[in-house]
């Protein structure tokens, strides 16, 4: 088998080879045609291409020495382009001692070519591929960069793009999940700072945060994680693997990212330009599908877009400039908020006077200010729920409990000892399932799920206190007024649960509840400051049940005056 | 049913029975970092002074910090790669839920602790006593607590629970493994309860007794 794969993808070479021949005799002769009838305006990219290599050519040695010249003269002078790649994306680039190899390895190769140069291979990660760029340490960089409206302003991206991904939602095969209309109440993996989070959590899904992509597919043999979503580049490998493959699979896909190379801003324009008609011209020829079948990466996106290059309207110079051919970069722009300056001046202040990096994204955007204000909302409706469902339940199942009726009794000490032997993950969980049963799923839903839950875990506790102190009287011989000198005496249980229920509300983020907690986790999954929003998330719940224990305390007192007046 | 009887058969069970120990190893972690610190401070709070203030202030807040969002804060605020004094620093799952319920067990260590010492000075000795089957009501309540681990990814027997429950598709079966869950959680606990309630019903008798022949 392995020389079957082997044959097979030293013949994909040979027909990239061949096509990428093919190209070079094009552009050549082309070229010669564009000097014999020049100035004629070019009107397909091999002949734009040629007539720009061409005329850059002309200008080396000369424009060698010359200071701010175009980095692609640069390039011919140096007779190499010095393109940053990674060194470890599997299928895409991977460094093996000296050796590299992938798609985008071989991608740099075939532009190195074009251009009759050699190729410089410098490493470069997430965080340093664009500043590399600007410092001119690297002329091109082709690092599984996804383009999007942010990036737009640090680096000139080369359209049209060589790749586009998109989050690929995994899971088992037997499990029924083929769409986000499945996703309601299910936990997805994910890792933090992926974009595409906020779209799983506006289809009801619950996350579960890794900081690396690189733990996901154990987490998922493990059984960890029932589902997991990441690039379907970075799960690409792992279906290669036969064990893998045959376990899992690919459920759907969603928030697609076109991939661009990139050159610096400021003094590329012609090698951008050159590189976009490269590119260009890759696509329509199929240069970059037999690359990509060689790596064994998807093409689906890649013969779309020969499909598109193809086409007369797009299959010409000015095709790269054509809003029809071209894709447009994802646009992850986030509106500020008005007060976003005031925020970013207190940041600073805070940094310049105590060394803290104190970081507020729930202030500086838009859609953080919303999700920030609705965590607190909902968390505060959770709350005053919470303790009015805990007092209500403890109320009724405390009646029932210290009734003399055996039908009343039973059943209230029987749910009582369900719900004692529930860790409250548990019965948050059966009130969500039930919830989900029988109505439609909504935030309502989710939130009255959840009050009900905190509301008979710690309701029932503190009845059975009510129901105790009712059959304790009555062995003092009390008669009248027994449920109100029960609530008396039982008054420090009963304060006690409703605080263990203010405390539990945070729990209800598991079931997907929309409060402070999943709000939270929702804005750090888009932006930074980890560490400041966890800590203005413990300061908020800490306070906020310490208000519950005063309010508490107060509850207490007049049922214990009462207790002392009776 | 049918596919709730299939994976029951499977080895739903060993999973399950190992998912729970990891949910008494927590609460054991938790107990034992809780003894330690909950002592401290009972002596700080019996101490007087500035010092007892300080120490009452702390344990208020340590009972009133939730453990779930203290969970979320060290697994977010702690780096991957941390170091103490050069030696790597990051916490397991199961040392985030343990070291998350540490606010809870030392507060509860402090109360009882003090209770405890209060009862040596006034010479109750069984009274003192009563600290041990108040330890293994917060033991109880620790394993009960520690299935929050289940929204970290700890695998522990809630967790085990609910990735059974995700193969199930008919949401009768879902309910019925829920309750096969209540009932496997519930005997321990029950059983520790009744235990328990036996120990200090007796050394609550006994203390009685010794209060009012002092």
């Amino acid at each position: 088998m392995p020389s079957v794969i082997l044959s097979a993808a030293k013949d994909l070479m040979a027909a990239g080879m061949r096509s990428f021949a093919a190209l070079r005799t094009t552009g050549a002769v082309l070229c010669v045609l564009v000097g014999a009838f020049s100035p004629v305006r070019a009107e397909t990219p091999d002949a734009a291409l040629a007539e720009l290599l061409a005329q850059a050519r002309a200008k080396v040695p000369a424009a060698c020495t010359q200071p701010n010249v175009d980095r692609l003269i640069k390039i011919l002078c140096a007779k190499k382009i010095r393109v940053g790649i990674r060194d470890y994306y599997p299928l895409f680039a991977e460094r093996k001692g000296d050796k590299r190899e992938g798609y985008e390895v071989d991608v740099a190769r075939a532009i190195g070519r074009m251009l009759g140069v050699d190729v410089d291979f410098v490493r470069v990660n997430a965080a340093t591929r664009i500043p590399l760029l600007a410092e001119d340490r690297i002329d091109l960089a082709i690092a599984t960069m996804g383009h999007n409206t942010q990036r737009d302003g640090q680096a000139r991206f080369i359209r049209p793009h060589y790749y586009r991904s998109e989050t690929t939602v995994v899971g088992p095969r037997e499990l029924p999940v083929a769409s986000m209309l499945d996703l309601p109440g299910r936990t997805v993996c994910v890792t933090v700072g992926n974009g595409s989070n906020a779209e799983l959590v506006s289809q009801g899904a619950r996350l579960m945060l890794f900081d690396e992509a690189g733990v996901l597919p154990d987490r998922l043999k493990d059984q960890t994680c029932t589902l997991a979503a990441q690039d379907d580049s970075f799960f690409a490998k792992y279906f290669t693997d036969e064990d893998f493959n045959a376990r899992f699979f690919q459920k759907f896909g969603f928030s697609q990212v076109p991939w661009g190379m990139a050159v610096a801003r400021q003094g590329s324009a012609e090698l951008a330009r050159a590189l976009d008609l490269i590119s260009q011209v890759f696509h329509r020829d199929g240069l970059f599908i037999d690359i990509g079948r060689l790596h064994s990466i998807r093409l689906g996106f890649l013969r779309q877009q020969q499909e598109i290059w193809r086409t007369p309207e797009c299959n010409t110079d000015a095709g790269t400039t054509n809003p029809k051919c071209i894709l447009p970069p994802l646009n992850t722009a986030l509106q500020p908020t008005s007060f976003a300056p005031d925020v970013t001046s207190l940041e600073n202040w805070v940094e310049e006077r105590t060394g803290i990096d104190l970081t507020l994204p729930m202030l500086k955007t838009a859609p953080a200010w919303s999700l920030f204000k609705d965590g607190v909302f909902y968390s505060l409706v959770l709350i005053a729920g919470a303790l009015a469902a805990t007092l209500a339940f403890a109320l009724v199942l405390g009646a029932a409990m210290g009734s003399r009726s055996f039908v009343l009794r039973w059943p209230a000490r029987l749910l009582t000892m369900a719900l004692q032997s529930s860790p409250i993950v548990l019965t948050l969980v059966i009130a969500a399932t039930v919830a989900h049963g029988l109505f439609a799923l909504s935030t309502e839903t989710v939130l009255g799920a959840a009050i009900a839950a905190l509301g008979l875990a710690n309701g029932s506790n503190a009845g059975q206190a009510i129901g105790e102190a009712m059959w304790s009287l009555r062995a003092e011989g009390v008669r009248a007024g027994l449920f109100g000198r029960a609530l008396s005496r039982a008054a420090t249980q009963i304060v006690a649960f409703l605080i263990n229920a203010a405390k539990g509300t945070p729990i209800a983020s598991f079931i997907g509840a929309p409060e402070l907690l999943s709000s939270l986790t929702d804005i750090t999954s888009f932006s930074s400051g980890r560490v400041t929003t966890y800590s203005i998330l413990l300061i908020f719940y800490t306070a906020v049940v310490l208000v519950v224990v005063w309010l508490c305390g107060k509850l207490k007192q007049a049922l214990e005056h009462r207790q002392a007046a009776a | 049913m049918s596919g709730l009887m299939e994976l029951l058969s499977g080895d739903f069970l060993p999973r399950f029975l190992a998912g729970m120990v990891v949910n008494f190893e927590i609460a054991a972690i938790a107990l034992v970092i809780g003894l330690a610190l909950g002592l401290l401070l009972a002596a700080g709070r019996l101490s007087g002074g500035v010092a007892a203030a300080i120490t009452v202030s702390i344990i208020a807040l340590m009972r009133a910090a939730p453990t779930f969002v203290i969970m979320f804060f060290l697994l977010n605020a702690i780096p991957r790669d941390a170091t103490l004094f050069g030696v790597p620093f990051a916490l397991s799952g199961v040392m985030t839920v343990a070291v998350s319920l540490v606010p809870y067990s030392a507060a509860y260590v402090a109360d009882a602790g003090v209770d405890s010492i209060r009862h040596l000075r006034a010479g109750a000795t069984h009274g003192a006593l009563l600290f041990f089957p108040n330890l293994t009501r917060a033991f109880l309540v620790l394993v009960m607590s520690s299935s929050v681990g289940a929204a970290i990814g700890v695998t522990e027997g809630i967790t085990v629970i609910l990735r059974q429950a995700d193969q199930l598709p008919s949401f009768d079966d879902r309910l019925v493994l829920f309750a096969i869950g209540i009932v496997l959680f519930g005997i321990p606990l029950q059983l520790g309860f009744v235990v328990m309630s036996l120990f200090q019903r007796r050394f609550g008798r006994s203390t009685v007794e010794e209060e009012a022949s002092a």
